[in-house]
């Protein structure tokens, strides 16, 4: 009985008579899901133009921070350093679609995933080579980010929110809505779209592969570079951020690998969720460190019931 | 018939090298100096190379021969740090694992290879029972000496009170994050403190807001940290966020990394952290490491870290490997020495206050020795607080309680002996 209670009773009394306690979780999720929504896009917009789950989408967030503290750290200013980091992730898209991407049209989906492995060791080892191990400061205040806090008093309590997660939530938002005008509204958008449908058809009306590879590796770079800030400027910028890309992994699973809605709703779910869970059962019943594995669970659970995950499109192949 | 050619080159380069490897005291290092943890590891790494490249420059390498210092990058992974060890234990006088992880995996290698560790102030604590741990020695503080320290400084020497407080344990989810745990649970039950234990996974060290919320939940009296790598300056930002009170926020000695702090400067102040070794910018040492190995360009440090808490912490480790190696050619009256000869040299340590002053080195580690019975040394440690731009020292000399320690440590030993088994144990003075 002790038990079901437990699980059943005494998490939701504890929110009830800590609602400001809980309104505080609500928004750590709240930013953890938007960072990992921000994440599985990435993976999402080069899976739905090419087919390749792009492994190396974590460590393009560590290279894409470290290049902007880098730039910063020899005297260039931050917003330019901003532009130059984004001139350094198109060189990168460019490359990337002209020494591994082009050699290798038409070879199996496999083939293409093990690329993006070979892509992230290269970047993780010219990463170091470069900017070295050690940890470094997001240039926070330098890019004009707020770094102080709203306090709040919901019900008598104390509600927390730093003014830099704020800002983080807010671009994301903005990055999403630009994002979805640019695929929806846009020549280059739709002809990305109509790549992700069919490869063939694509070609046949004239839309150009090279092009469209390198064009969304360059958006998956200025969101890896979004991405970058925001985790930085919360914990600091090192390799141990390319970790945390990996809690998109059960995003995309969850949210279906071709849908930025999903993405960004599966991003979310997990976020709150998980955050919920830890704080509500897994520290009082499982002894804490919930957050490691329930994301992954979570997925495996809605995989059970809809294998093209919530809003993935179904795939009918006739044999 | 050019193939042949190539590989024949290719083989007579190994063999020279090989040869090249073996000239000299070769003593590998198990480096970090990439992934997640390099933050930690380069500092260190760069205070060992450079006091072995200062010994190699100055005086010749030890008793007239120079060592090989050669580091293998694990990334601080444990199965890459057992391939660096299997690389390297062929013609190695030692081994340094350089993670608690790694150390377990090798320990018991390290038997059958006759080859010592040396695991300064990490590895697993019962290491001290020599007779059980023959190869391996972790001086000059376990873990366990350090949380009794942390627990000490806390109570204000009195141990009693501790009863009735809370403390957090915010811990690596990792075999070196929960070394402590057995101790601190002896001590909970025995003095009526509440030990709340909180993991931070591999995967969440940067996002650990679910457990700064647990603290906020908790408000324990104390928070204790055992983290490692980019684990703490996460935590210590998270700290600051959620205003716990810094003064009563303390880390063990691999949580006291100085740019961890200087990213929340004055905001960190009071934040303290153990540490078996002092900065000690104005010392002869740091004189002959400028002098030998910075100003000649055979280092890979930048003048920013040389004063740092753990640049020179990883001097000390290598001056601890150095006075082995000299205790040791002492020993066998030769200066060509082997891994066995090592491990005496290990055994018989002595730095006292005047051969630290012989050394350069006063007040940069306390005074300790070692024995068959003690390969730990127990020699006590300092508490540095964080002023809002460095450590100071904040306390006197603490030590841990041995007559608390040692039991648990023989208990300890000998369940891994017997869950070992055979495991071979010998008598100390026996």
């Amino acid at each position: 009985m002790d038990f079901l209670n437990s699980i059943l009773v005494k998490p939701f009394a504890d929110m009830f008579e800590a609602p400001d306690f809980l309104m505080q979780v609500l928004w750590e999720g709240l930013v953890s899901g938007i960072l990992y929504a921000l994440i599985a896009l990435g993976f999402v917009l080069i899976f739905r133009s090419s087919r390749i789950f792009n492994f190396a989408q974590g460590i393009m967030v560590v290279f894409a921070a470290l290049t902007l503290v880098g730039f910063h750290q020899m005297g260039v200013p931050a917003w330019i350093s901003v532009v130059l980091s984004l001139g350094v992730m198109f060189v990168l898209a460019v490359s990337i679609e002209r020494i591994v991407l082009r050699p290798l049209v038409g070879q199996p989906d496999i083939i293409l995933f093990m690329a993006t492995i070979g892509i992230t060791l290269f970047l993780i080892g010219f990463g170091e080579l470069i900017f070295g191990g050690e940890n470094k400061m997001m240039i926070t205040e330098e890019l004009g980010i707020p770094t102080g806090e709203f306090i709040f008093e919901p019900f008598g309590g104390f509600l927390l929110l730093e003014q830099k997660d704020v800002t983080a939530v807010a671009v994301a938002a903005i990055l999403v809505v630009a994002l979805l005008m640019f695929l929806n509204k846009t020549r280059m958008g739709r002809a990305i779209r109509a790549l992700g449908d069919d490869h063939q058809a694509a070609l046949s009306v004239g839309i150009s592969l090279q092009t469209i590879w390198v064009l969304v590796w360059f958006i998956a770079g200025i969101i890896a570079l979004v991405t970058g800030i925001a985790w930085g400027a919360r914990a600091g910028v090192s390799f141990a951020l390319e970790v945390i890309a990996y809690k998109a992994l059960p995003v995309l699973m969850l949210g279906g690998l071709e849908s930025i809605t999903g993405a960004i709703i599966g991003g979310l779910m997990i976020g709150l969720l998980e955050k919920l869970f830890e704080i509500y059962w897994g520290q009082p019943l499982l002894g804490g460190n919930t957050e490691t594995w329930f994301a992954f669970v979570l997925a495996l659970f809605v995989l059970l019931f809809r294998p093209q995950g919530l809003f993935g499109e179904r795939i009918i192949e006739r044999v | 018939m050019k193939l042949w050619k190539q590989l024949a080159a290719a083989t007579a380069l190994t063999v020279i090298a090989g040869g090249a490897m073996a000239e000299g005291l070769y003593a590998p290092n198990m480096a970090y100096r990439t992934g997640p943890f390099a933050a930690l590891g380069i500092p260190l790494m760069n205070g060992q190379a450079d006091y072995m490249t200062m010994l190699n420059e100055r005086d010749g390498g030890v008793g007239g021969v120079k060592v090989d210092f050669e580091e293998c990058e694990t990334g601080y992974s444990t199965e890459k740090g057992v391939e660096c060890y299997e690389k390297t234990k062929g013609n190695a006088i030692v081994t340094q694992p350089w993670s608690t992880g790694i150390t377990l995996q090798v320990l018991p290698k390290t038997n059958v290879d006759e080859i010592p560790i040396l695991a300064p102030g990490y590895g697993f604590s019962p290491m001290s029972e020599g007779g059980t741990f023959q190869w391996a020695y972790n001086p000059p503080a376990s873990y366990w000496d350090g949380a009794y320290m942390i627990l000490s400084h806390i109570a204000g020497g009195d141990m009693a009170s501790l009863k009735g407080k809370k403390i957090a344990f915010l811990h690596l989810d990792h075999p070196f994050g929960k070394e402590p745990l057995p101790l601190l649970e002896q001590l909970a039950a025995e003095h009526g403190f509440e030990l709340v234990a909180i993991p931070v996974g591999l995967k969440e060290m940067q996002n650990q807001s679910a457990q700064w919320l647990q603290i906020r939940r908790e408000r324990p009296d104390n928070v204790i940290m055992w983290g490692w790598g980019a684990m703490n300056s996460a935590a210590i930002q998270e700290a600051v966020k959620t205003k716990y009170p810094m003064e009563q926020f303390y880390g063990v000695w691999w949580a006291g990394h100085d740019p961890d702090l200087a990213a929340v400067g004055d905001k960190g102040k009071g934040y303290k952290s153990i540490s078996w070794s002092m900065p000690q910018p104005d010392s002869a040492l740091m004189a002959d490491i400028k002098k030998y190995v910075i100003d000649t360009g055979k280092t890979q440090t930048t003048e920013d870290q040389l004063n740092s808490v753990f640049y020179q912490r990883g001097l000390v480790m290598s001056m601890m490997l150095a006075e082995a190696i000299k205790v040791a050619q002492e020993h066998t009256g030769s200066a060509e020495i082997g891994p066995k000869d090592l491990r005496w040299g290990l055994e018989n340590l002595n730095i006292t206050d005047e051969k630290l002053a012989e050394l350069g080195m006063a007040g940069m580690v306390p005074a300790f020795s070692t024995a068959c019975n003690n390969h730990t040394g127990h020699s006590g440690a300092w508490i540095l607080e964080w002023d809002g731009a460095k450590f100071n020292q904040a306390s006197d000399l603490l030590q841990a309680d041995q007559s608390v320690i040692e039991p648990l440590a023989k208990a300890k030993a000998a369940e891994y002996a017997d869950a070992n088994a055979p495991w071979p144990v010998t008598t100390c003075g026996g």
